[in-house]
C-alpha cells in the first residue's frame, strides 16, 4: 500500500462534521419516534383491528420490510411531487425512513402485545385495577420491558441508516463527507475520519440506551 | 349470616354450561375444600364469584350484601372483601416482591406507603419470604412465587380468600411449604374457599368438603364423611382413583 494518508484537511473539517453529526442524530431520532407511533398504530390494528384493517396494516409491513429503504425514499422522492406534494429533500427523507421503521415497529410493539400475559391482567383485575390501572401499571411496563432491547437495536440501525440521505443531498455526516472530499480529493481521510464519528455516535448511544434500559426497565443489555 | 352465601349460583362458557344450580354457604373462619375432577368447574365457580367470569343465573351474597354481577362497581366493592390466588403464579414481572405485595393497596386503596411497606413486611415474614423483599419474580421458585401471590391477596386484608390448586404447578419438594402457609392462615381464622387435589392436605385443614361433578355439587359434608363413606358412585369412583395414588 502505497497511499499517503494525510489528515490535514480531514481534521479542518471536523466543525463541519460535529454539525453534519446533529442532522444525523436529528434524523435518526424523529424517524425512531415518528415509526415508533406508526408502529403502535399498526400494531394495535393488526392485533385488535378487524380483518379488513389488520390486513391493512399487514400489506403496509409487508411492502416496507421487504423491499430497499433507499427505494422507498426514492419512490417518495420522484412520488410526491407527481401528486402535487412538494418536500424539502431532509423532510422527503425524514419521511421515507420514518416510514420504514414504523414498519419493523409495528412487528415489535406487536410482539410486546402478544407478549402481555392474559393471567397477569386476571390477577390485577382481581386485585381492583381498573382498565387504565392495568394498562399503566401492568401492561405498558411489561411491553416496555420486553421490547425494549429491539427498540434500542432499531435505533441504532436508523443512525446508520440516515447516512441514505446523503443521496438527497441532505448534509448529514455522509453527505458532508462526500461534499468535502469532492472539494479537497481527499476521500480516503473523510471516510475513515467519519466512519470514526459514527462509530462514536453509535457508541454513545449504545451506552445511553443501556444504562436507561438498566435502570428503568431491568433489561440487561450487553454493551456491544 | 352466613360470611358468603351462594345461592343456585350458574355459569356457562357460551353454549358449554359449566355450573348449574351451585348452592354453598361459608361461615367466618371456615374452610371449605373443592374436589372434584379435572372440567368438573372448580376454577369457574372461583372466577364466577371473583368476576372475571360472569354467572348465567344464581345470587351471590358476601356479609348479607347481593353482588350484582353487572355493575362494575359492585364487582369492584366485593373485590375489597375477597381475593383469589391461582395456580399459575401470576406475578407481575416487572416488579419486585415488594412491588407486587404493596401496588394494590397503595395505588388502588391509596393508602400511606410507608404503612402499606411495614405490613407488607410482616406478611412475607409470616410467609417465610421476609429476605427477598427486592427479588423480581424471575428470581425466586414457584413455591416462592406462589407464597409472594398469597401476600400479595392478604395485603388487601380481604375477608374472603379463594385458592385455586395454588400447589399444583409446584415440584413436589415446594409444596409443603406453601402448604404450610395455608395452614398458619386457617389457624389465623381466615375464610378460605381452597381448590386443591392434595387429598391429605384436603382432609386435614377442612371444615367441609365440596364434591362437584359436571358443574353441579353432587356431595358435600364433614371431610371424614365425604373421604370415608361417600354417598354417590360417582364420589366413590373419584376417590377411589385418587386415593390409591
Ligand atoms: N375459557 C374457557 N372457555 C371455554 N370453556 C372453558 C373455559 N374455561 C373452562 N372451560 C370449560 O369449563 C369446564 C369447567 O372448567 P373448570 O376449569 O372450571 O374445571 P376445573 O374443575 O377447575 O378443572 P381442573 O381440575 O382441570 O382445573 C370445562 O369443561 C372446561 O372445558
Ligand atoms: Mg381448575
Amino acid at each position: 500500500m502505497n497511499y499517503t494518508f494525510q489528515f490535514g484537511v480531514a481534521l479542518e473539517s471536523l466543525p463541519a462534521l460535529l454539525r453534519a453529526g446533529i442532522l444525523t442524530v436529528e434524523l435518526s431520532f424523529f424517524a425512531f419516534w415518528g415509526g415508533a407511533l406508526i408502529g403502535l398504530a399498526g400494531a394495535a390494528a393488526k392485533t385488535f383491528g378487524g380483518p379488513v384493517v389488520s390486513r391493512l396494516a399487514q400489506a403496509y409491513v409487508v411492502f416496507f420490510t421487504n423491499t430497499p429503504a433507499l427505494l422507498q425514499i426514492y419512490l417518495l422522492y420522484y412520488g410526491l411531487p407527481e401528486v402535487g406534494i412538494i418536500l424539502p429533500s431532509f423532510t422527503c427523507v425524514l419521511l421515507g425512513l420514518t416510514l420504514n421503521a414504523g414498519a419493523y415497529l409495528t412487528e415489535i410493539q406487536r410482539a410486546g402485545f402478544l407478549s402481555v400475559r392474559l393471567t397477569e391482567i386476571e390477577a390485577a383485575e382481581t386485585l381492583g385495577m381498573s382498565l387504565w390501572q392495568q394498562i399503566r401499571f401492568v401492561i405498558v411496563p411489561h411491553i416496555a420491558k420486553t421490547i425494549y432491547p429491539p427498540l434500542a437495536n432499531m435505533f441504532l440501525i436508523l443512525v446508520l441508516g440516515s447516512s441514505m440521505a446523503a443521496v438527497f443531498s441532505v448534509d448529514e455526516l455522509t453527505g458532508t463527507a462526500i461534499n468535502i472530499s469532492t472539494e479537497t480529493y481527499r476521500w480516503l481521510e473523510m471516510f475513515t475520519l467519519v466512519a470514526g464519528v459514527y462509530i462514536i455516535l453509535t457508541f454513545v448511544a449504545s451506552i445511553m440506551l443501556a444504562v436507561v434500559g438498566r435502570k428503568f426497565f431491568r433489561v440487561k443489555a450487553r454493551m456491544f | 349470616m352466613h360470611h358468603l352465601k351462594i345461592t343456585n349460583l350458574s355459569s356457562a362458557y357460551g353454549k358449554n354450561v359449566v355450573l348449574t344450580d351451585v348452592s354453598l354457604t361459608v361461615d367466618k373462619g371456615q374452610v371449605i375444600s373443592l374436589v372434584g375432577p379435572s372440567g368438573s368447574g372448580k376454577s369457574t365457580l372461583l372466577r364466577v364469584l371473583v368476576g372475571l367470569t360472569p354467572p348465567t343465573g344464581g345470587t351471590v351474597e358476601i356479609q348479607g350484601e347481593l353482588i350484582n354481577y353487572n355493575s362494575k362497581s359492585s364487582i369492584k366493592l366485593s373485590r375489597d372483601r375477597m381475593a383469589i390466588v391461582f395456580q399459575q403464579y401470576n406475578l407481575f414481572q416487572n416488579m419486585d416482591v415488594m412491588g407486587n405485595v404493596t401496588i394494590a393497596p397503595i395505588k388502588i386503596k391509596k393508602r400511606d406507603r410507608k404503612e402499606v411497606e411495614a405490613e407488607a413486611e410482616d406478611l412475607l415474614e409470616r410467609v417465610g419470604l421476609a429476605d427477598k423483599l427486592t427479588a423480581y419474580p424471575d428470581q425466586l421458585s414457584g413455591g416462592q412465587q406462589q407464597r409472594v401471590a398469597i401476600a400479595r391477596a392478604l395485603a388487601l386484608q380481604p375477608d374472603l380468600l379463594l385458592l385455586d390448586e395454588v400447589t399444583s404447578a409446584l415440584d413436589p419438594e415446594l409444596v409443603t411449604e406453601v402448604l404450610d402457609t395455608i395452614r398458619r392462615l386457617a389457624s389465623d381464622g381466615m375464610t378460605m374457599i381452597i381448590v386443591s387435589h392434595e387429598m391429605g392436605f384436603v382432609r386435614e385443614i377442612s371444615d367441609q368438603v365440596v364434591m362437584m361433578d359436571e358443574g353441579r355439587i353432587i356431595e358435600r359434608g364433614l371431610p371424614a364423611e365425604i373421604f370415608d363413606k361417600p354417598t354417590t358412585d360417582r364420589a366413590r369412583e373419584f376417590f377411589g382413583k385418587i386415593l390409591r395414588h
